[in-house]
């Protein structure tokens, strides 16, 4: 579904990410996980284009992502994305920010979208909050109004970059759970996160980046049970002691 | 002492409100002009393509680096000629206003380009990327998300501007345009009463362009808690 291969890109004479290769094939999980700095966000921004790079290749679904010709808007309506910010619209009512693209991009009349609008939200548990803005829920409800948001595109496949890493740890949990739900339904999946339960729990793959290289892209349980590399090993020390 | 004498306002209330009438005009006109225009300006200002950043940049810095009342002279002795020369208008018609508003609104757009590009910058680049990753073009992603919200936080600014403009109107004398300073002028210089009508007509901006920023007060506050 997703294949990343030999993909480089730096700023000026920094280099962010280099010589990149993995995939997530349909209906796998992968989860990216390594330092602060270490390019996993820039990584997974160049899947659908919000990042540009300078050599190598990403194809989703067999389109080229870094093809000049592509229509990237096209491409992205179909690739969901979740921002560790949430970056839901704040001039607009959780219902809105649910079917504004659906009406704009994907051409739905709007009581077409309202429907599938709220069914999403009574998925993640906030049908009641529809009518609310962003701004008056907790950040757990607007991480999942977010990726509620996402699904109203019907993706092929989403990307999650964080989801919960600005969240109070009480609402981390909430949040997991849409996205577990979503995992065991069979969504293809690319998450960038440290809740390593996660991982055990629905992961296929973990790639571990390191200093813009991806230094392990192992089967979970390898993974867990010995990484290979020194860096993953202190990485996983540092995260599981917490 | 000097013996105030009011006398001359009561009769001359029409033609004073008729002047009043073309200032509220021109402001109102310049200031739709210049929103939409500033708009169009602080985006190629901030697009990447160096040739209209260039031109905005310069746009920009050009008429805010000339007096307004010089830029109102040029308009009002060029536009004339102009029309005259490229659509065969009638030698001598009254294009003083027409002069005016084009002037005020080209000048203004500079202005709001400045704080429009402010509150373009002023809502977070993440917005722009979910609204992106949503797949809508660069157009749709300012229109629906980047530009409302920027609008929403620059109101008071652009209002306060709008003020500026009104009071800047009175500029228009130097084509003796009856605006409402104008005409007030006008008034005084023929009854030998200036000085009363030039305090009336002071009194009568004050009062409007206070209220409008109360109003503007008003509406800082209810942003700042909403
Ligand atoms: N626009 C930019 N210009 C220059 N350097 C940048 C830019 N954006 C990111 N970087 C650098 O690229 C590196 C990788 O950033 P990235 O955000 O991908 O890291 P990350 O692994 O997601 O880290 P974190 O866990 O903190 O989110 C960082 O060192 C960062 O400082
Ligand atoms: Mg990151």
């Amino acid at each position: 579904m997703i294949a990343i291969n030999k993909v480089s890109k730096h700023y000026g004479a920094f280099q962010v990410l280099t010589d990149c290769t993995t995939h997530v094939n349909k209906g796998e999980v992968v989860v990216v996980c390594g330092p602060s700095g270490s390019g996993k966000s820039t990584l997974i921004k160049c899947v659908n284009g919000l990042e540009p790079f300078q050599s190598g290749e990403i194809t989703v679904n067999g389109v080229s992502v870094g093809d000049p010709k592509t229509d990237l808007p096209k491409l992205r309506s179909h690739v969901g994305m979740v921002f560790q910010n949430f970056e839901l619209f704040p001039h607009m009512s959780i219902v809105e920010n649910l079917t504004v693209a659906q009406i704009k991009v994907l051409g739905r009349d709007k009581p077409e979208a309202d429907e599938k609008g709220i069914q999403l939200l009574d998925r993640v548990g906030l049908k009641v909050q529809a009518l609310k803005y962003p701004g008056q829920l907790s950040g757990g409800q607007q991480q999942r109004v977010a990726i509620a948001r996402a699904l109203a595109m019907d993706p092929i496949c989403m990307l999650f970059d964080e989801p919960t890493s600005a969240l109070d740890p009480e609402m981390i949990n909430e949040v997991l759970d849409v996205m577990t739900e979503l995992a065991q339904e069979g969504m293809t999946m690319m998450c960038v996160t440290h809740e390593m339960g996660f991982a055990k729990r629905v992961a296929s793959r973990v790639v571990f980046m390191d200093h813009g290289h991806i230094v392990e892209d192992d089967l979970k349980d390898a993974f867990f049970a010995n990484p290979r590399s020194e860096r993953a090993q202190q990485f996983l020390a540092k995260i599981l002691h917490h | 002492m000097y013996e105030f004498d009011w006398s001359s306002i009561p009769g001359a209330l029409p033609f004073l409100v008729q002047g009043m009438y073309i200032s509220l005009e021109i402001t109102a006109i310049a200031i739709v002009v210049g929103i939409v225009w500033g708009t169009l300006l602080a985006m190629m200002r901030l697009s990447s393509v160096t040739a209209l950043s260039w031109f905005a940049a310069g746009y920009v810095n050009l008429f805010r680096a000339v007096p307004l009342v010089m830029v109102l002279l040029w308009f009002f002795l060029m536009i004339p000629h102009m029309l005259e020369s490229i659509f065969g208008f009638p030698r001598g018609s009254d294009m003083r206003l027409g002069s005016a508003i084009a002037g005020f609104a080209l000048f203004e757009a500079a202005y709001y380009s400045e704080i429009i590009r402010a509150g373009i910058q002023s809502v977070s680049k993440g917005q722009m990327a979910a609204a992106n990753a949503l797949g809508m073009t660069y157009g749709q992603s300012m229109r629906l998300v980047v530009l409302p919200q920027a609008f929403r936080n620059m109101v008071p600014l652009l209002l306060t501007q709008g003020i500026i403009l009104f009071q800047d109107t009175s500029l228009v004398y130097v084509s003796a345009l009856a605006d409402f300073f104008g005409a007030a002028y006008k008034v005084g210089d023929r009854d030998g009463r200036l000085v009363e009508m030039l305090l009336f007509a002071g009194a009568v901006y004050f009062v409007l362009c206070f209220t409008v920023s109360q109003l503007v007060r008003y509406y800082q506050k209810k942003l700042k808690t909403a």
